[in-house]
């Protein structure tokens, strides 16, 4: 039976991503947090979009991606999609 | 015009990593030429290569080309310590005949093999200069910067023009060299398709026999080197060690084949580099001789039009640490002066039986003892673009 993934989930696989990509400090690791805070410049970002629409077998646009500050905004858009 | 010296050397090839591994490899005869490790040779006819021994482990997310680019610009750093230059008169060229080849190949194969997406920095990770970029960034280069394309003579082209940056004054200092890393399989592919491959799969070390009877072709290799350049002032008044210096740069092109090189001319770019470099004669040739039946002939013809009967003792390194394309100048150029400064003439291996038609005088097989002080390095690229660099070891006057 399909189960719908929590936002928790997204949550635990988003930081998985990130942390492939890039070191980021444990209490970075928030919702609230603006991935410029967190070290994340532009080519980090692209990255790191496209490992989560690999992971999660997603596309998202690019207004939707131009718009992501923080973590929040990808977890949203996962959670739209997924 | 300000005179251009040579401060520091860093070099990555199949010899090893670094100046002393390379220098042992020479001093050794040893060849660096092996079965390719970093992808999968089965599928592939030729399967040896000038490969850079061990995992690559640094600069991880930038394209091959561009990790030995740093490394080789990083040993030359720190060999030539503090410029003591405001960071907008150090200039960064980096030549490559490839650029990006892993990358391009990679997202490739995602596309068409896989219908996956190509990754989404395969733009900047693989554009030809993205070494000259990522150095620049690493050691906080601000002047001139770009990269330099002539296929096999890129990055002597790239340290011509450096020396001609820091003479006019566009800078004062300059990281110079090359970087190549052709070891991908859709680049394997395609010089075994132009049949000039030396498949020697059982014997890897013997396959690269420049300028003998028995010569089967050129054998594809990876690497990078660098150096730095600086004005003679500058490297004098900070109290740096000079390794040497560029005394003269030559460049021509053929207007001719786009394959079959013109005695004419690699003739012209000799003489063009010698007369910059105010020079009659050298001590020793590094040749560009890649053990094609196209350019050894060629190569030694030109070298006779130039220096007649009393042509200079003449190798080519390429027979040791293969044809590494792009990166071979800087490469021939910072292993010639390791040789000559540690007083020998590198060799050229597996030259037993020379080719009547490549009569000269050879450093075959073993090392040569030699005080040899001044020397020409030739790079011949595809589109018949030639780049000779005069190099001298005790900068007089």
């Amino acid at each position: 039976m399909i189960r719908a993934v929590t936002r928790s989930e997204i949550e635990e696989q988003l930081v998985a991503i990130v942390r492939q990509e890039k070191n980021v400090a444990d209490e970075l690791l928030k919702p609230e947090t603006e991935l410029s805070a967190a070290g994340i410049d532009s080519l980090d970002s692209l990255t790191i979009l496209f490992a989560i629409e690999e992971q999660f077998k997603i596309s998202i646009p690019d207004d939707e991606a131009r718009a992501v500050k923080t973590f929040g905004d990808l977890i949203d858009i996962i959670e739209k999609r997924v | 015009m300000n005179r251009v010296v040579i401060t520091g050397i860093g070099i990555v090839s199949s010899l090893g990593r670094g100046k002393a591994a390379t220098l042992d490899a020479l001093r050794e005869a040893r060849s660096g030429i092996r079965i390719i490790a970093s992808i999968d040779p089965t599928p592939l006819n030729c399967r040896i290569a000038g490969e850079v021994p061990g995992e690559l482990t640094e600069h991880r997310g930038h394209d091959r080309f561009t990790r030995f680019a740093l490394l080789a610009a990083e040993e030359a750093a720190s060999q030539a310590g503090d410029l003591g230059l405001a960071p907008e008169r150090v200039g960064v060229l980096i030549g490559t005949g490839l650029g990006g080849a892993e990358t391009l190949d990679q997202n490739y194969k995602r596309l068409y093999g896989e219908n996956a997406r190509p990754h989404p920095l395969g733009i900047p990770t693989s554009m030809y200069n993205a070494a000259s970029s990522a150095v620049s960034a690493k050691l906080q280069a601000k002047g001139v910067s770009y990269a330099v394309v002539s296929a096999c003579a890129s990055s002597a082209h790239a340290i011509g023009l450096a020396a001609q940056a820091i003479r006019t004054g566009q800078a004062d200092a300059v990281y110079a060299g090359g970087a190549d890393a052709p070891l991908s399989y859709g680049i394997v592919r395609a010089w075994e398709a132009m049949r000039v491959l030396a498949v020697d799969n059982e014997h890897p070390s013997e396959a690269c026999r420049p300028f003998s009877a028995d010569r089967k072709g050129l054998v594809l290799a990876e690497g990078a080197a660098v150096l730095v350049l600086e004005s003679r002032e500058n490297a004098e008044r900070r109290g740096a060690e000079i390794l040497g210096e560029i005394a003269g740069f030559g460049a021509t092109s053929d207007a001719g084949h786009v394959t079959d090189p013109s005695a004419d001319g690699a003739a012209r770019a000799m003489r063009l580099a010698l007369d910059d470099a105010k020079l009659n004669t050298v001590d020793y040739i590094n040749a560009h001789g890649t053990g094609t039946r196209a350019n050894d002939p060629t190569e030694t013809a030109a070298i006779r039009t130039v220096f007649g009967a009393d042509a200079p003792p003449v190798s080519s390194t390429k027979s040791m640490h293969g044809h590494a394309m792009g990166a071979s100048g800087a490469i021939e150029i910072a292993a010639s002066m390791l040789a000559l400064r540690d007083g020998f003439l590198p060799p050229t291996l597996n030259l037993v039986e020379r080719d009547p038609a490549c009569d000269l005088d050879h450093v075959a097989r073993e090392p040569r003892p030699a005080r040899a002080t001044t020397f020409l390095s030739n790079s011949f690229g595809f589109g018949g673009m030639n780049a000779v660099v005069a190099v001298t070891l005790l900068p007089s006057r």
